[in-house]
This record gives structure tokens, sequence and C-alpha cells, in this order.
């Protein structure tokens, strides 16, 4: 079968059976980000963003998605340009061998969009679907905390945006 | 030693090797810095992969499937029962699907037939030739029997489904005690095991044995019994399996390159070990063979072991076209490595004043159905944590380890530490309870001191083997920042009478690579901007080994790191390298980076002589410059760069070169704190923080150091109250998901600290010992203290659970 797929905000057509994991038909078209680790959905390394919401692609069928926009790491940031929270992972030496980092910042992002603020207990809550074996959280926790205070805050109806209220009180 | 006088002067250990174990080191010139001098060091700079990392651009093996447009994929056939012969096995079927190209057999052509070990160590390893690609005796379930290369994964699993394998069953042991008795079923005929260790007897299934003492143990326990003021402490320590629950799943491709040489591409912590194997396996020349190590999802002593590269290098020979093999998550569960379960008997003599006059140990494990790493893991459970307490004038240490038809042991982050410690460092604590001591007391009546003898360590030849002197050892202040750290004699107990808190603490040594077993080399050349590139074969795993590498680069020849490009691991470009294991990348490659560098700067000094006309030996490296100091002239290492190349009188490459091998092999140190509350009532506990303060050395780059104790605290601390597989009667694997395992997630874990205590270990570059091991150690043991002084229940069995320990407060 042939699907025409939303992936990081482009059309894709890509050709799969509908019960095919979502992760595999995105590693088999070049979209390596997500990682396997488990294939059942114990891991979380292969957590990507289905309509902006942090999913597991192994659990996903690919017929399930057709109508969906899919987000994997490569929807954020570049090596040179990082999106915020890439940034915080970095400067807090969030990750050792990496291959679960993709998968949590996914989570994270989709964990910012629904609480930009969260406190560490909402922080391990929300992360504890994506499992890390080498930095044992603690620095994924910071970076998360960290990463919530680099993200810009949008403006919301009749309110004013953090960085206006800094001009502002200068 | 500040010990205290007993009226009997026992005979000190004597210290007459001074002069074979000097305790003034001849270190370089500049490999001890104070802070304003360093450049580059324990500074925490931005690891290395780590933009890669987060936008997902890393490539670990499996990312390369797509750079082979022929590549099949592998699915392995594993046996069913824990023991037993494969009398027939019918492929047939499987042959005739559509998309099949090569199934293999113990039959087949491209299968070698020879004896070997997975073990992943130095020629000749010190692990049995024991098994075989694919086996017709299988010995546990999960040894492979068959194995089919298919266009896709679905295909090679549905062939392999249709595979159809007659055994003849034979009797499985699973309890190393009953394998070691004579009518037990015998899994190895010792006729077909070759390069047998010391101590083996195949009859009773036992690996290998040794044992050795200092002083004289029995004669300790003799006078113990005319002192009253001497106390005979026992007990009895046992630990389960552990899963190092490696993130990615062992992968590895295989395939022909254009020339013909065997290319296998793989997720290995020992590029040069593999290429060896493989040749030697696939009677290969080694120079046809060429083994390149991508970004790995990490080792932790998992992926020292050969795992899946052999079926993958006679799949692709047999179908001659690239195959790749990764393994799934369940089979990571049963036929991978693993720590190895133990038992271990201590029995100790400590004196009314605290004085240990003689430390016991007897550990029996179990190696499962192969023995690669069975006597080095085993004996290192004991010549780990012996050498804490190097003053105790008379040791012994004896250990066996055994088969039994359960999953393979192998070698895992701490090997063999962490059983060792709990039994050490728990029965430290009932000796502490036993004369009413307090434990940190006690332990530092005993423990190593800068300028000790430790023959410890070297006790399995009755301490003339491996004798180190202690050069750094920075465990007074580790014990004293951990205990401010978690508020020792602070804590609030809790308000309800059930519940009660306290802290334990257990102390850790580890070492910095094998001693007198190790070699790294590493090879530098400069670029005409000025840059570097720096080949070395250290093997980063994750931990940040490529950072730390280039770090200690960038501090000789005063360049930022990021000037200095790093190669990863590839046995057709870097030098050669034992790997990443034992703790060995910072301590023994580091210091042939720091060579290496040191070469490249004579070089550039050369060059820039030339440029400056003054004489190279004045010429000062500084900030991208080489500048001379009476003069005041300069030029900047890109013009050094492009003269070197096109300059108009003479030219030459600025390259340097070194290896470093080394019989010194540094224990780091380290303080465990375990803050533990545990209701009387039910058992059971919370676990409110654990604090690893270390003794690493110079911390290369701190952040990444700690990153290293606090993923390997999480490890230890789960050891403690998780993990732990389960079979059933027939040896069947009952654990076979990370949710079964119970590994602790972000919702669960504990809050951890770690703490870097700087000292100077003058053999070691710019100061460095090893820091990956030594936090794996010595969580179970200090929760165990903790909960025997919360409630008085002492547990000797891990996992640690509510249940044990209701019951021994009903005790």
């Amino acid at each position: 079968m042939q699907y025409t797929l939303q992936i990081n905000d482009e059309a894709v057509t890509v050709r799969a059976d509908g019960e095919e994991p979502l992760l595999d038909v995105l590693r088999e078209n070049g979209y390596t980000g997500p990682k396997r680790g488990c294939r059942s959905g114990s891991c979380g390394f292969c957590t990507i963003l289905i309509d902006g919401e942090p999913e597991k692609a192994c659990l996903r069928p690919v017929e399930s998605v057709e109508e969906s926009e899919i987000e994997t790491i490569g929807a954020l940031g570049t090596q040179e340009e990082l999106h915020p929270v890439q940034e915080a992972f970095v400067d807090n030496s969030a990750l050792q061998c990496g291959f679960c980092i993709p998968g949590m910042i996914m989570r994270t992002t989709g964990l910012l969009k629904e609480n930009p603020n969260p406190d560490r207990p909402e922080i391990r809550e929300a992360l504890s679907d994506n499992l890390c074996r080498c930095t044992g959280y603690e620095k994924i926790i910071d970076a998360v905390e960290d990463a919530a205070e680099r993200m810009p805050v949008e403006a919301t109806d009749g309110g004013i945006s953090e960085s206006e209220a800094e001009v502002e009180s200068l | 030693m500040s010990k205290p006088q007993t009226d009997e002067p026992e005979p000190e250990i004597e210290d007459t090797e001074s002069e074979d174990h000097p305790y003034e080191w001849p270190e370089a010139a500049d490999n001890r810095k104070s802070i304003s001098e360093r450049f580059s060091i324990t500074e925490s700079a931005e690891k290395d992969d780590a933009r890669r990392i987060v936008t997902g651009e890393a490539k670990y093996t499996g990312d390369y499937a797509k750079h082979f447009p022929n590549l099949l994929h592998a699915k392995i056939l594993r046996s069913e029962i824990a023991h037993g012969y494969v009398t027939d096995i019918d492929t047939s079927a499987a042959e005739e699907m559509d998309g099949v190209h090569a199934i293999i057999t113990p039959e087949s052509e491209t299968v070698p037939d020879k004896r070997y070990t997975s073990a992943g160590q130095s020629y000749m390893e010190p692990s049995p030739y024991d098994m075989q690609v694919l086996r017709e005796k299988v010995r546990y379930v999960g040894d492979p029997i068959a194995a089919v290369a298919a266009v896709d994964e679905r295909t090679a699993i549905e062939a392999v489904r249709k595979i159809s394998v007659e055994y003849e069953e034979l009797e499985p042991v699973l309890d190393p005690e009953e394998a070691k008795d004579p009518s037990a079923p015998q899994i190895h005929d010792p006729a077909e095991v070759e390069n047998k260790l010391p101590g083996n007897d195949y009859e009773r299934n036992i690996e290998s044995h040794a044992s050795g003492e200092i002083g004289d143990v029995e004669r300790a326990y003799e006078k113990a019994r005319e002192r009253e003021d001497w106390t005979v402490v026992t007990s009895e320590w046992t630990m389960p399996y552990q899963s190092h629950l490696v993130p990615e799943p062992h992968t590895t491709i295989s395939r022909r390159d254009e020339k013909d040489r065997l290319h296998v591409i793989t997720s290995t912590q020992v590029p040069y070990h593999t290429r060896r194997q493989v040749a030697q396996l696939f009677d290969i020349p080694i120079r046809d063979v060429r083994v390149s190590k991508p970004r790995i999802g990490a080792g932790f002593g998992a992926k020292q072991s050969m795992l899946v590269e052999p079926i993958a290098v006679a799949l692709s020979e047999a179908a001659e076209r690239p195959v790749q093999v990764t393994t799934t998550r369940r089979e990571q569960f049963f036929a991978g490595r693993f720590r190895r379960p133990m038992q271990i008997e201590m029995k100790g003599v400590v004196t009314d004043d605290g004085e240990f006059k003689a430390l016991d140990m007897n550990a029996l494990s179990n190696s499962g159905a192969y023995g690669p790493h069975g006597m080095t893991v085993t004996g290192c459970a004991g010549t780990k944590p012996l050498p804490l307490y190097p003053g105790t004038p008379n040791m012994r240490f004896e250990f066996e380890a055994v088969h039994t038809n359960l999953p393979v042991a192998g070698a895992m982050r701490g090997y063999g530490a962490p059983q060792g410690h709990l039994a050490v460092e728990g029965h430290v604590d009932e000796m502490a309870a036993a004369i009413d001591m307090d434990p940190i007391e006690l332990r530092r009546k005993n423990m190593v001191q800068e300028g000790d003898l430790d023959v410890a360590s070297g006790i399995t030849s009755d301490g003339e083997g491996h004798v180190r002197r202690i050069r750094s050892c920075g465990l007074e202040e580790a014990i004293e920042r951990g205990k401010e750290a978690i508020g020792w004699g602070e804590i609030e107990q809790p308000e309800a009478d059930h519940l009660h808190r306290d802290i334990g603490i257990a102390l850790a040594a580890q070492g910095s690579g094998v001693a007198g077993d190790e070699l790294g080399a590493a090879h530098i050349k400069m670029n005409e901007d000025g840059s570097f590139i720096l080949q070395t074969g250290a093997v980063d795993t994750g931990p940040g080994a490529d950072t730390a590498m280039s770090q200690i680069t960038s501090e000789v020849l005063e360049v930022p790191p990021e000037d200095v490009v790093v190669q990863p691991s590839d046995t057709d470009i870097s030098p050669f390298d034992y790997g990443a294991y034992a703790s060995s990348t910072t301590y023994v490659t580091g210091h042939a980076v720091k060579k290496a560098a040191a070469d490249t700067a004579e070089a550039i000094r050369g060059v820039a002589s030339n440029m400056l006309d003054a004489p190279a030996a004045r010429l000062e490296l500084s900030n991208g410059t080489v500048v001379d100091p009476d003069s005041g002239d300069s030029v900047t290492f890109e013009e050094v760069g492009y003269e070197s190349i096109y300059g108009d009188d003479s030219r030459e490459q600025i390259m340097g070169q070194a290896s470093h091998s080394t019989d010194q092999s540094p224990p780091p140190y380290g303080a465990q704190f375990a803050d533990v509350t545990v209701n009387e009532k039910t058992g059971e506990f919370t676990v409110n923080k654990l604090v690893f303060a270390v003794d690493c050395g110079t911390a290369i780059n701190p952040s990444l150091a700690e990153g290293q104790v606090e993923g390997a605290m999480h490890m230890s601390y789960e050891y403690a109250v998780r993990g732990s597989m389960q079979f059933t009667e027939d040896g069947r694997p009952k654990t076979t998901n990370f949710r079964q395992y119970g590994m602790p997630t972000t919702a669960d874990q504990p809050p951890l600290e770690s703490i870097l205590v700087e000292t100077h270990e003058p053999t070691g570059p710019f100061g460095a010992k090893s820091v990956a091991e030594i936090p794996t150690n010595v969580v179970p043991p200090a929760m165990s203290n903790a909960i025997y002084g919360a409630v008085g229940a002492r547990i000797r069995d891990l996992p640690i659970t509510a249940e044990k320990i209701a019951a021994e407060i009903d005790n």
C-alpha cells in the first residue's frame, strides 16, 4: 500500500503494509532519529509527536496516522541552531550514549507544550515512560527544568510575554 | 597506618618492596598543574557528539542500513531447552520461501566449528574456549542453533518459525551448589574445551578455582579463641543476575567491501579484539578484516562480548550480500551476557579497639552455560574490595566459578566488584555492630591511606602478584564531603512511630585498567589551518571518552578542544587499543594521547624554530600561537600549519604519535551514603537520597565524570532493589522485558548526588584515575547498612525487598 504522511511539515509518500509500525516505516524512509529499543512500547526511545502529543512510534500502525501531523526530532533545530530543549540537554550534559535522547527530547517538547512550567515531581512523572540507562536521570531532569526557562513564552490573550515584560521593566 | 597498639603486636605486612614500588613517581614536568595553570582540563567542555545526539543525527550501527541497498536482515533460531542435543534440523520449508537468501546451521560451510570464547579480552584470553558459533549441544535456553538472512525482518522471522528442530533432552542443573555434586549433569566435556583455566574440574562443572592467602588466617582464629577482646564475625551474602539493559540492542552489519575485504560495522566496545577474534575464527588474515565502531548505544560490558558478529559474518559469507543482525529486546534478556550471581561467605576477626586482624572471603559464582570472564570477574570480587583495608595482617580469598544451564555471565560494569563490595562492606558493618563501634570510625581505623603498599590486589597469588603503592587516596575527604551532603547525624526521625530513618555508608575501590595488560595508542596530525586530527583506538561508548581525549590534546597543545577533531574508532584508521573496559580509557589511552600531543608539540616547535629564527627549546606554545619569549615574536598555529606543508625551504607534515602501556592500575576510591526510611510494620522502605563522593584523581571533564557517577549509582540502586531475572524450573526465562525487570524510571529513581574529590595520581595523565565503574559498587551495602541502622534488620541477599525486611524484623 501507498500512504501519504505529513512528516515534519512535508508530505511524504511511503510504501508499507497498513499494520506496519510507524517506527519501522519512518526508519526505512530515512527518519532514523527515532530509535528502536524494544518495539513493544516499553522503552520510549521512539517517542515522536503525533498531532502535538508524545507517542511511541512503535505502537502506532502506519494506517492510523495518515491524517496526522507527525513530528520527529528532525522537526526541531539543527546542530548550528538548536531548539531550546535541545540546547538545554547539551548545556546540562544530559546525555551519554544518546540512544534514548531523541525520544526524551520529544517527550519534553510535548510536556512543555502542555505545562510550560513543570516542577520536578511533574517532570519525573511526565518522563517516566522514557527509559535512560546512562544518566541516572538527574541531569535530564535538570535539562527539562532549564528548557522550560529557555522556551519563548507565547503571548496569551490580553497578557504580555515575559520578554516584553522585561523590556517594559527596563 | 594509625593503628591502635595491642599488647601482642601482630607482624605488620613488611614493606620491603619500596624499591620496586616507590612512592615518588617520576612524572613529566607538565603533569601536575595548579588550577590557574590549566588550559582545558577540569573544564566541562561540551561533549563532542552532543549536537549530533540531540538532533538525532548521531549514527548508530542500525542507522547505516540505508547505506547498503541490498542489505539482508537476519533472525537467529535459539534453543528452547536448557540442556540437550539437537538431533535434527529441518530447514526445507524455510528454504522454499521467497526472499530467503541464506540459512545457516552448525553443518554449513561458512560456519566455523572451532572453539572460541566471546569474551573480547586481550590475547590469549583468560577465558576458556568453550563455545561454537552455532551449537549442536545446547546448554541454556537461548543457545544459537541456526540463523536466516532474508530480504526483510518479517521474512526472516517467518522463515525461522518454519525451521523444525528435534532435541534429545538432558536434565538441566540450575543451582551452582548442586552443579558441583559429582552426580549432577555434566555441562561441558573437558576434551572439547581449549584454553582451560586453572583449577577447572569439568566433571563437577567447575570452570575455575583459585585461592590465596596473606599472613595466616587460621592462626588469627586460634588467637581469637584465646582472647576475649578479639571477636570473630561471620556472614553470608547472595547476589542474583543483573542485566546491563543496554539501550541499543547488539547490532552488526557484515559485508565485503569493494576490495573484497570483510567489513564489520558493529556496536562493540572492543573493535580490535573483535577484528582478531573474527579473523581467527573464520581463518581470514587480519589485514583483510576491518571493524568500524559507529556511535554505540552504551555498552556497560555487554558489548565487550562478541555476541552476534560471527553469525552476521557467517550469514553474509553464505548469502554473498551484506547482512544485518539486530538482537530483539527479548533476546537481550536471556541470550546476552549478564552480571553473574554469587554467594560469598565472609569471616573476620576484629579487636575491641576496632583493629582488623583477619578478613576471610569465599566466593562461589554462577557462570551460566559458558565461561567468558568467569575466573577474572569472580577473582575481582575479592581483589577489588579487599584493598580498601590493606593493613589487615591476615587475609584469605578463595573462589570458584561453576557452570549451570542458565544464561551466560560475562563482563559488566564493576566486574565482580559490586558482588564483592556487598559482602565486604556489609561485613564491615556487622563487625562494627559486633564491637559496638561507629561504622565510620571502624572503617577509618583500617582503611587505606596514601603511601600504603597494597598487596591485597594480588591476594590470589598469595600477595606475590599484583602489588601496588598507593600514591593518591582521597577517601577521608570523600567521607567528610559525603557526610555533609547527606546530612549525617542531622536527619530527623519521621513523626509516625512505625517509620524509622537512618543513613548507611559503604566504601568502594576499583582499578584504572588491567594492570600489566593494556595498550593504548594515539596519532595526531596537524592541518594547514592549525587544527588537529586525533586518532585513537579509544572506544567512546557514550561516557564522552572522545571529548576527554580532545581535552587532553588541547591541554598539551594549548588550542581549544574544538580545534581537535577526534576520529571514531575504526581498525583501518585508528591506532591499536585494547578497547573500552576495566576503566582503562582515560588512564591508559589518555596517557598515550598526552604523549602523542607532546610529540606533536615538538614537531610544531621545530617548524616554528625556522620561522622565528630561534632555538626550538626556547619556544612556548600559548593559546594557538608559538611564542619566542626572548624576542616576543610569535607565529600562529595556522601560519605554522601552512608553512609546514607549503613552505619554500623545507616541508614536513606535523605529526605526533605514542603508545602507552603500564603495570600500574591505581584505584579510584569512593564513599557511598544512602538515606533510607523503613516502615517497621510492613518492611516497606523509601530511599530519600543517594550520595556518592568519588576520588577519581583529576576529573578531566567534571560534568562527564558526574554523569558517570549518577548513571552508575542508578545501576547500583537497581541491583539493590530490583533486577534479578526469574527462571522456570526447567531454565526458561520469565523476565523478558524492561517492565518485568523493573528498571527504575524518573518516577521512582531516588535523587542522586555526585561529589568529585580531586586528588593527584602521579601515574595518570594530568593526575587522572578512572571513574566509570567504581560508583556501580556500593548502593546495595549502603542501603543494607542503612536498613540495619533504621530497624535492626540485616538484609544479606539481593534484591532488598519489603518482604525480606519484614521477615527479618519478625525474627
